[in-house]
């Protein structure tokens, strides 16, 4: 095979080591190579288990030679954010407080994949608790953007949106409460699916808020997300919350065409204080999906500054819980802005929290209404492309949590209302920085996000620019 | 729906059992301040039948096709 297989799709390489035009050793020594080079650079991955890795892949090419496919990603190696449980492996959380956890069990959406044959290749670094939207970890060193390496990545999942983007894996899960896929995605030029709250179970991965915390993929495109969606979809004994129901063929989806899908605009919120240049490639990202043959039409939606507003008190509130016993006994472990955040929870009245979960109900009925006419709608991640490590590194400061709500004000909404959302590669700044756009859709229709985000990466090679190694 | 002050904030730290200084509580008041501006239109005007459980209805009944 003359191609690098690391520089493959996911269902790309899925087939060809099917097919056996590759190994499985083949396409995890591809990786490692590039991990090699690009790790020093990047700081993406938590551990890197290339030993395991070889060996696990020389199981899955031995296992196929005698005609046993485990499953429609057999061999393929992939690494996920650090907060995703494997029994017998150590989960950092990208913090000190378990930097030596090990887990006892394995999370059901790990699980899925690793039964459809998908081998480790290791574990992804993140934000410290995943509560951090750019890169910046005081434990572990900051991600670097593969795209300008003095760039953040965004977060929470930093080390997805890079590995995924410097092809140093094929995809990664990451989790999305506030922003956490679709800005990593935004700025590293990767395609990440926030999936609908309850459509994949979050057992044994680690909580941030119970009722705002997502799973879900960044890859390479549209396509790979939905096959990656379609193995971790669905009820799990394990969360309750996961819901039950036929899922549907998100593969097949993607080869839809779009003509006649509706496309709504937002009228506001979400096209207001736009850099310059986000604000051209949102432009140009409709001019694309009308020549696909999608109706583009202007929506009116809800106050959205009152739904992030609600995201932010339901968060503050779920995380100072979860963390209280650590923020009591080890507050000195924490990061000075991690605790920062936590400590927010604090002032929340009981009342208030009750009330922003009260009200959800009400704001998504409301959203439904808004977009009646529309299939799915079109907005910005956010406001401007990545800005450097630099100037983002404002730690506990006073003006801290302005500087993180800005950056994810385009995100939380969307938590809040518990709707998928799809962010797609759509553009490069002058400067080489990557652009995305999330297409936002109906609760548990991903299908209809995936099926635009494919078109669009049909009729566009966004998706497949490389970063290159200084 | 009013945002807490500082020492409101301090207080409820302290009923909460994780206390905190008078410099963290004032930073806490600016960090949370904005959210509880932009949500004091909905506080207090919902309805009285309206539980947290009705989110999932709505999701599953009505927002999808």
């Amino acid at each position: 095979m003359k191609t690098e297989p690391a520089l493959m799709s996911l269902t790309s390489v899925a087939r060809a080591i099917a097919d056996k035009q590759v190994s499985s050793r083949e396409v995890t020594q591809s990786c490692l190579d590039r991990i090699a080079r690009w790790q020093p650079h990047l700081n993406a991955f938590m551990a890197i288990e290339a030993e395991d890795a070889l060996k696990a892949a020389d199981a899955a090419d031995a296992a196929l030679a005698k005609g046993a496919r485990r499953g429609v990603l057999h061999g393929v190696p992939l690494a996920h954010k650090d907060m995703y449980y494997e029994a017998g492996k150590v989960v950092t959380c990208g913090s000190r407080i378990r930097r030596d956890f090990v887990a006892t069990t394995t999370s059901t959406a790990l699980q899925r994949l690793k039964d459809a044959g998908t081998i480790r290749l290791g574990s992804l670094q993140m934000a410290e608790f995943a509560y951090g939207p750019t890169g910046h970890n005081v434990h572990y060193g900051p991600v670097h953007n593969p795209f300008a390496l003095d760039r953040i990545t965004g977060g929470s999942s930093s080390g997805s949106g890079s590995a995924v983007a410097a092809r140093l894996t094929f995809a990664a899960l990451g989790s999305d409460t506030g922003g956490s896929v679709r800005m990593p995605a935004h700025f590293c030029g990767v395609t990440g699916l926030k999936t609908t709250m309850g459509r994949i179970s979050r057992a044994g991965a680690m909580p941030l808020s119970q009722s705002l915390d997502t799973v879900g993929p960044l890859a390479r495109t549209a396509e790979d997300c939905a096959v990656l969606l379609r193995l971790m979809a669905g009820a799990d004994p394990a969360d309750s919350t996961a819901i039950s129901g036929p899922i549907p063929d998100y593969a097949a989806a993607t080869t839809e065409s779009i003509r006649g899908l509706a496309i709504g605009v937002p009228n506001a919120f979400y096209v207001d204080d736009l850099d310059e240049e986000v604000a051209s490639a949102l432009d140009a990202t409709i001019a694309v999906l009308r020549r696909e043959g999608a109706n583009v039409v202007k929506v009116e939606l809800p106050d959205q500054r009152q739904l992030s507003a609600a995201s932010q008190l339901v968060l503050a509130v779920e995380a100072a819980a979860f963390h209280k016993r650590w923020m009591i006994e080890r507050a000195q472990d924490y990061g000075p802005q991690v605790l920062m955040r936590l400590q927010n929870g604090l002032a929340i009245p009981g009342v208030s929290y009750l009330e922003a979960l009260r009200w959800r109900g009400q704001a998504l009925a409301a959203h439904v209404a808004a977009v009646a006419n529309v299939d799915a709608v079109i907005a910005p991640v956010s406001p401007a492309p990545a800005p450097t490590i630099a100037e983002s590194d404002v730690g506990n400061s006073p003006d801290a949590e302005a500087v993180i709500q800005r950056l994810t004000r385009l995100t939380r909404p969307i938590n809040y209302l518990g709707l998928p959302a799809l962010s797609i590669p759509c553009g490069f700044t002058r400067g080489g920085l990557p652009v995305g756009m999330q297409l936002i859709g109906r609760s548990f229709d991903e299908a209809t996000l995936l099926r635009v985000g494919a078109a669009f990466q049909r009729a566009t090679d966004f998706h497949e620019r490389l970063p290159k190694l200084p | 729906m009013t945002r807490p002050t500082a020492k409101e904030i301090k207080a409820m730290a302290d009923v909460a059992g994780v206390p905190v200084d008078n410099d963290v509580a004032a930073r806490i008041a600016n960090s949370v301040g904005p959210a509880f501006d932009a949500f004091a239109a909905i506080a207090g005007t919902l309805p009285f039948d309206l539980e947290p459980s009705t989110f999932v209805v709505v999701q599953t009944e009505k927002a999808a096709r």
